[in-house]
């Protein structure tokens, strides 16, 4: 049972964990870049929503995407068809939840996380449904 | 960014050009996508192509890439887009300069190597045509592509060799066409000389070997027709370069060019089983393929079995063993491939095997023997011009044959004869678009067989005794066009068509 010794066995949440710290790291990037931040990690019976912001007059959904090394495939892979397919619902549909009449789009920001939670790098892609 | 690297796309034997578009958008999430109707094995080139750009060394863009084959409304199938894709992608990263007037092709493996993709042939006659300079292809397809002469052929080995060679570091030489060491023909399994008794059989061989004819022999089991058959390529007249260069051209579609193969030098002998599909024998499929009597063209189709071949797939072959060539006709696309072949048959007389047999008695009772014997068509019995009964042979003579079986011919004598014969016809057709006498339309006949009024005498009341069809009453001349040509006698005399109509012996008598 030698060889199994090193391996440290990780509380459930982590993986929360790590969601968070990048959420939180995306809504400081994107406030610094001037963006109204309205909602963080909105959640309904059936939608979770990473965070709302504002642009000018436009609605601006943003996926966050996070993960720890990049050795076991990067963030933009986890993004797929399925997923986007939701994430333009999940943007409409709280569209129509506030009678919001105005333009709206979906961005995603991935972020590799290093050791002690250090950005290694952070992408901004605009506009991706 | 936009790059466009030239490649193309077989339609059956049929190249058109296809560009390869390759953009890499800085805008929306990293991806690959590509476009242009590509099938299944197409679409999949996205993850040779990323696991080969990684092998090379070599790291792949994360950016939004888009391939476009165009144009984009014809289907596109087959392994061969990896190298112009990788290679646009490579392109748009290291901002290298591509040669104008290239065409590129090949499969990748995973570890940025390229493996032998078929078609190479074709691509390289499409590169001549359309004024290509330089071809790059997998190095185990290089020599198939190489026989093409006005091009020059790149072999190439992997990914970073080709980059490499685009960058100016090391660079490719050029291929060098190795003249193939098969130029002889693949020896047969048996030699004529094996084969003991049935002169009639053997001189039959003789003269379908020499002018191309159909045969069809019939006989009971044991009595040496699949010998016969099997000896056949050993006699057979080697192909002329242009008749290795159109076959050539359909075993490399069907990529049956092994790695390192150039062209097919000899003549193929096709013995498909009897329970070949109609799609495999006569080809086909929703893209279509040749079938096995396309990849028989110029060469020997053996039917082994005749009556057991379903009737769907014999009566199929009606209309190519007329016309020399087999248009297959899908929704997507119209497909012609050649299948000038020679069709050799053997079968049974009965289901017991013996009807007719000097000394063993026939089993079957009337009803089975007609059924069995209807199996073969006359449609089809009509377009075979040489039918052969081969005797059972005597085993007392067959023992005393065996010490003797040394003076007998052996197939290259026989095969010399051939060979005279055939270069007697490829003089008389010079200019022709055919070049035995087998091919010869009514047109022909008229021109090149003029019969004297004896000879056309005796063939009239054959015909009228045999009651031979119109087109059998034209088998027979060309029959007696090849014996007379195996005697090298300018004109077809009473004996030469004297043997030809023997050959119209009844092989299935009605009970």
């Amino acid at each position: 049972m030698s060889q199994f010794k090193s391996v440290e066995v990780k509380p459930q949440q982590e993986h929360l964990e790590v969601g968070k710290v990048g959420e939180n790291i995306a809504r400081g990037y994107l406030e610094k870049k001037g963006y109204k931040i309205i909602e963080q990690n909105y959640k309904t019976k059936y939608a979770e929503i990473d965070l709302v912001a504002k642009k000018g007059n436009e609605l601006v959904f943003v996926e966050v995407r996070t993960k720890k090394g990049e050795n076991f495939g990067t963030p933009e892979e986890t993004i797929n068809r399925k997923k986007l397919n939701k994430l333009w619902g999940n943007a409409k549909a709280y569209a129509a939840w506030k009678k919001w009449q105005g333009p709206y789009h979906i961005d995603a920001i991935c972020i590799v996380l290093g050791y002690n939670n250090t950005i290694e790098r952070l992408n901004h892609y605009e506009n991706i449904v | 960014m936009l790059i466009k690297i030239p490649s193309a796309a077989n339609l059956g034997l049929e190249t058109i050009k296809v560009d390869v578009e390759v953009n890499l958008a800085n805008r929306g999430l990293p991806g690959f996508e590509i476009v242009g109707l590509p099938d299944k094995a197409v679409d999949e080139s996205k993850e040779r192509v990323r696991a080969a750009i990684l092998s090379s060394g070599i790291e792949f863009p994360a950016k939004k890439i888009t391939v476009n084959l165009a144009p984009a409304d014809i289907p596109k199938e087959g392994s061969f887009y990896d190298l112009p894709i990788a290679l646009g992608i490579l392109d748009s990263v290291l901002q290298f300069e591509i040669p104008e007037e290239s065409l590129f092709f090949g499969e990748l493996s995973l570890d940025g190597s390229l493996r032998h993709t078929k078609g190479a042939f074709l691509f390289a006659l499409f590169a001549k045509e359309k004024g290509f300079e330089n071809l790059f292809v997998p190095k185990d397809s290089a020599n198939e592509a190489a026989v093409i002469k006005g091009i020059k052929v790149f072999p190439v080995e992997n990914l970073f060799q080709l980059v490499s060679h685009f960058l100016k570091r090391k660079l490719i030489n050029q291929a060098v066409y190795k003249e193939p060491e098969d130029r002889l023909p693949i020896p047969a399994e048996f030699d004529m000389r094996e084969i003991l008794g049935q002169e009639q059989a053997k001189r039959a061989a003789e003269i379908s070997a020499a002018g191309g004819h159909n045969i069809i022999m019939v006989g009971s089991p044991g009595s040496g027709k699949t010998m016969l058959a099997r000896a056949l390529p050993g006699i057979m007249p080697p192909l002329s370069e242009e008749e290795s260069l159109e076959v050539t051209k359909i075993y490399s579609i069907a990529g049956n060019i092994p790695p390192g193969g150039s062209v097919i030098s000899y003549r193929q002998f096709r013995a498909p089983h009897h329970t070949a599909s109609p799609v495999g024998l006569i080809g086909g499929g929703t893209r279509p393929h040749p079938g096995e009597i396309s990849l028989a063209h110029r060469g020997v189709l053996f039917l082994d079995e005749f009556n057991e071949f379903p009737r769907q797939v014999m009566e199929a072959m009606r209309q190519p063993l007329e016309d020399g060539y087999l248009t297959i006709s899908r929704s997507k696309e119209i497909v012609r491939y050649p299948a000038d072949f020679m069709l050799v048959a053997s079968a049974n007389p009965c289901p017991c095997g013996y009807f007719n047999h000097p000394k063993k008695n026939c089993v079957c009772t009337p009803r089975q023997i007609r059924k069995y014997q209807k199996r073969i068509s006359g449609p089809i019995l009509d377009r075979i011009d040489l039918h052969v009964i081969v005797q059972p042979v005597d085993i007392e003579e067959f023992s005393e044959n065996q010490k003797a079986s040394e003076s007998l011919e052996s197939s290259g004598i026989i095969r010399e004869r051939a060979i005279l014969a055939r270069e007697i016809q490829k003089k008389r057709f010079n200019g022709e678009s055919i070049q035995s006498n087998a091919q010869m339309k009514n047109s022909h006949i008229k021109k090149y067989c003029k019969l004297t009024k004896e000879v056309e005498q005796l063939l009239k009341q054959a015909s009228m005794k045999f009651q031979l069809s119109a087109r059998s009453y034209m088998k027979m001349i060309k029959v007696a066009r090849t014996i007379a040509d195996l005697e090298k006698a300018p004109e077809i005399t009473v004996s030469h068509m004297a043997e030809a109509l023997q050959y119209r012996s009844k092989i299935y008598e009605s009970i």
